[in-house]
């Protein structure tokens, strides 16, 4: 065993226990229901769960994640026993569901086992400690080599990169899920997803509304921690602190996105669920058990994400290096507090409007059931509270990137700084009041429309400054096109087409056409392709070589790039084509008269395109830790601090710290400069190795 | 240096709790005056936003987010200072979820509310505003240097804070459910039972952050590193201030329908 690699060992015992797994669900889901049902969710779950366990464990040994998803395990089914014990010695009729375990017990076993999990990877240790007045390190000293992505590390670059590879884990997830229904839209009739199939309990069509909506939500989360890995790893060595404020919380906040992950793909044997990843009641109240696994895995990836935009906006408040003033702060620090204003605050909306489900569905509290006095449309108000504010929250950090890499690639000023800097906050402020135009059709009160409409128009003028200021700052200036600015200019494009297509939707008399056809597929993917998803692989080959001291194969990240925006396109220009001739979304077939069928087919070929390039990207990344070129010193010829250090950077980011002087983005004139390296430059923290305190007993 | 600071006004603080508990005692009296005559939405409005302010200054020490601190950056009242951001940011966005329960309770209720037991409901609200009292006498006495004095307040707020939570969840929910007030029964019940619920789990996760305190402050920590103490009574003034705006949101305001 000693000479195979760890990823191989790793991928040998998911295969065993998996089948382990599978057995053992399969034998107790037989024992229990009397039947042997093989494509059942019961054998399937087991099989998840036991398969990720031991693929970490043979890649990493028990501890750290490993012990981590041990202890959700085993908290799950503890959980899940003690409420199926408690039921039993009430009396109830259904001690047992469908799945094995009752819905109520399903709920309490997934909410322990998320506890256990935070318990089991040992990201809560300290505060155990702190609370019974035991005083820890400061920092913990992180394993050398790639072992400390896989355990808990205070370091807030380990924690960004270990937010990207999540992110990029769960963008393939979500990809694959969206090939199989792209696949099956590729002409009309059912093709493989048929009635007759039965996989976890679902019919094809029942499987095509399960992989829609897990689509839909684990990109969604894929996206939240995309972000978070951005800001993770940039904000605080960009505002020249050596961490964030809180350590501890920001490993939190990482680590209770993995236990909420794996909710959702239990969420896809155990029912599954089949409203989309909005949830909208009355459908969600009566959906299987997978829709509570759905709220859950939302509702514990929100933390992640409220906690997480906490710490960023406390540590550019209070960590800021000298001379750093509001407006010399780099604007991807500006965008990124405009995005998690938002995150911190709306995302309780949708962990409350879902909880309230949830506890619809467990206690019978009528809040949504209209025949009962509830009223279905406050969901959406809830739902919608947090949920369109949540595209700016995906959107602005990208956008930030944007202008963050732009003038790197220009060599000219970023042009109109401070309006830039506002328009993040203005996009923020303006987004709160914009919720109710995903309802124009939903039967609320029609007077409520029209201000809905104007505010919504309203977000076009600080998004419009943000392009008056990169198209002003291209103007003449000596644009080169290293991937990154490839992806940068992708990124412009693309977003311009996505913005484009929004003021449309905005308007009511439109929307009322347009609401739930493929065009607002198309328009969204745009608008997240264009402020997420190229701005991340920007981002990406631009701080990789900070990150590894190597840099990503450009030949392949060109290739990347280039098979990647044309698929894009006629993906989404086809989704728009036929959403405007009536293709209606989130339906697993439609009429071959509508002469779709040719439209449709180009479209998944575009698709798999996308995935394709994608896949190059994820081979060229891996590849490129060791056998990229070195890159150690300023590879982009940047003026941000970063890059006037070495790469990889020290432990605590500057040995000696700095202090800005100018402005951030004058490149091309001349003797300006905006940090100077000074031993006094800095917000100091002190980083001891040894506890400050001994144990206090009396 | 830290306690340095404080020691001048140790007197006027302590005068300045018992001061603002007579007037939130003499605001609620008011408000449920007013419930039981003229029962004026507005006023009640008011009244509570009042409450909460004063709360929120004089208790919460809101102002001292505000403090410019000259120290070294690598000292304890820097951190204790960005501790005090975090948890203030934490609590923004707590507040969300309470605010937008009483927006359920608005878009689901309007001007009626549960038929509840009023003099419990009064009692409860009495208990809460006391131990808000007392964690403040705590607080400010632990900054005094007064540990005994400190820990006695502490465990008071502790036992006032549990008859708060057993008089809610053992005492008022069994009473309601009496009446035929059942979460699945009708929506009154419902938000009925949410917004007290939830309220409820916060109360309970600061009584595990009083006991914390209290155990620790016993074995004789925060005579320096005191900002644990004043994280803890900030958490559970909060959720006094929660209150202030449910207790009349359930009990006062509009008229009760069965």
């Amino acid at each position: 065993m000693r000479n195979i690699s760890p990823v191989w060992k790793g991928l040998l015992l998911l295969v065993i226990a998996g089948a382990i797994g599978y057995g053992i669900g399969l034998g107790l889901d037989a024992l229990i229901s009397g039947a042997l049902n093989t494509s059942g969710p019961v054998g399937a779950a087991f099989a998840i769960l036991f398969a990720v366990t031991a693929f970490f464990f043979g890649i990493y040994g028990y501890r750290g994640i490993t012990r981590g998803l041990v202890y959700q395990v085993v908290g799950t089914l503890l959980g899940a026993l003690l409420i199926t014990g408690i039921r039993a010695l009430m009396g109830l009729d259904n001690i047992f569901g469908v799945y094995l375990f009752s819905e109520p017990a399903w709920v309490v076993g997934a909410l322990v086992g998320v506890v256990s999990f935070l318990f089991g990877v040992g990201v809560v240790h300290d505060w155990v400690q702190w609370s019974r007045g035991i005083d820890t390190p400061e920092h913990h000293a992180d394993e050398p080599g790639w072992e400390k992505y896989f355990g808990v590390s205070l370091d807030h670059k380990v924690i960004g990169i270990q937010y990207t590879i999540t992110a990029l884990v769960l963008i393939a997830i979500g990809g694959t899920f969206a090939m199989i229904f792209r696949t099956e839209l590729a002409a009309s009739q059912l093709q493989f997803l048929t009635t007759e199939l039965r996989l976890f309990n679902q019919t094809g069509p029942q499987i095509y509304n399960t992989l829609m909506s897990l689509h839909g939500i684990i990109m969604i989360i894929s996206i939240l921690l995309g972000i978070s890995g951005i800001m993770n790893y940039a904000v605080p060595f960009l505002v020249g602190a050596q961490d964030m404020a809180f350590p501890r919380l920001n490993a939190f906040a990482y680590w209770v996105s993995v236990p909420a992950s794996v909710l959702m793909l239990l969420s896809l044997v155990l029912g599954g669920f089949d409203t989309g990843w909005t949830g909208y009641p009355p459908l969600s109240a009566r959906a299987p058990v997978g829709m509570q696994m759905f709220f859950l895995g939302v509702f514990t990836a929100g933390w992640s994400s409220i906690l997480g935009s906490l710490n960023v906006i406390a540590t550019v408040v209070r960590l800021r290096a000298k001379g750093m003033s509001a407006m010399r702060l780099p604007i991807l620090v500006w965008a990124s507090v405009a995005t998690s204003i938002i995150a911190l605050t709306a995302t309780q909306l949708i962990g409350l409007s879902f909880q309230l489900v949830m506890f619809q569905r467990l206690f019978g509290m009528p809040f949504f059931d209209a025949a009962r006095g509830g009223n279905p449309v406050l969901f959406q108000h809830l739902f919608w509270f947090y949920s369109h504010p949540a595209v700016y929250v995906f959107v602005l950090p990208g956008l930030g990137v944007i202008s963050e890499l732009l003038p790197v690639f220009v060599r000219k000023p970023l042009f109109g700084y401070r309006w830039v800097a506002m328009s993040s906050l203005g996009i923020a402020l303006v987004g709160f009041t914009v919720w109710a135009h995903h309802m124009f059709t939903s039967g609320m009160n029609e007077y409520l429309r029209v201000p809905f409409m104007y505010s919504t128009l309203l977000v076009a003028v600080p998004t419009g400054v943000k392009f008056f200021s990169w198209v002003a700052t291209m103007w003449g200036g000596k644009i080169e096109t290293p991937t990154p600015m490839l992806f940068v200019l992708g990124a412009i494009i693309v977003f311009l087409m996505g913005g484009l297509t929004g003021p449309p939707n905005a308007a009511i008399a439109l929307d009322l056409h347009l609401h739930d056809t493929y065009w607002v597929v198309g328009h969204f993917h745009d608008t997240i392709f264009g402020g997420f998803v190229f701005p991340f692989f920007a981002a990406i080959y631009y701080w990789f070589p900070k990150a590894t001291g190597r840099r990503m194969n450009e030949f392949w990240g060109k290739v990347h790039f280039w098979m990647m925006t044309p698929s894009f396109f006629v993906l989404t220009l086809g989704m728009m084509l036929i959403g405007l001739r009536g293709m209606r979304r989130r339906i697993v077939d439609y009429d071959p008269a509508l002469g779709f069928d040719f439209a449709q087919l180009i479209m998944t070929i575009g698709g798999y395109l996308i995935a394709l390039s994608v896949l190059i990207f994820i081979i060229n990344l891996f590849h490129s830790i060791k056998h990229g070129e070195k890159a150690e010193g300023n590879l982009w010829n940047s003026r941000s601090p970063e890059w006037q250090v070495p790469s990889p950077m020290p432990v605590h980011n500057y040995d000696v710290p700095f202090e800005v002087v100018g402005e951030p983005y004058d490149y091309g004139l001349k003797d300006s400069k905006y940090v100077e390296f000074s031993p006094n430059g800095q917000k100091h923290i002190e980083f001891t190795t040894e506890p400050e305190v001994q144990p206090h007993r009396h | 240096m830290g306690t340095m600071v404080h020691t001048h006004d140790n007197k006027s603080m302590l005068s300045q709790g018992i001061l603002i508990f007579i007037y939130l005692a003499i605001l609620t009296a008011l408000e449920f005056f007013v419930a039981i005559t003229f029962n004026s939405v507005v006023l009640l409005v008011v009244v509570a936003l009042v409450k909460a302010a004063l709360v929120i200054y004089y208790y919460m020490h809101v102002y001292k987010l505000n403090l410019e601190s000259e120290v070294d950056d690598a000292s304890y009242d820097f951190k204790a200072g960005t501790n005090r951001l975090g948890l203030w940011l934490f609590l923004i966005s707590d507040a969300f979820v309470f605010a937008g329960l009483m927006v359920v309770r608005i878009n689901l209720l309007g001007l009626s509310r549960p038929e509840l037991n009023q003099t419990l409901g009064l009692a409860v609200t009495t208990v809460l505003l006391v131990s808000s009292f007392f964690m403040n006498r705590g607080e400010t006495l632990m900054r005094n240097g007064d540990r005994q004095g400190f820990l006695k307040n502490i465990a008071l707020t502790f036992i006032l804070g549990l008859g708060f939570l057993l008089g809610v969840v053992l005492v008022e929910w069994r009473l309601a459910i009496h009446e035929g007030i059942t979460p699945s029964g009708s929506t009154a019940g419902a938000a009925f039972f949410m917004m007290t619920g939830m309220h409820a789990f916060h109360v309970f996760t600061g009584l595990i952050l009083l006991a914390i305190v209290w155990i620790n402050g016993r074995r004789g920590l925060y005579d320096v590193k005191s900002y644990p103490v004043e994280a803890a009574a900030v958490y559970w003034h909060f959720v006094d201030v929660v209150w202030i705006f449910f207790y009349p949101a359930l009990y006062l305001i509009g008229t009760a329908v069965h």
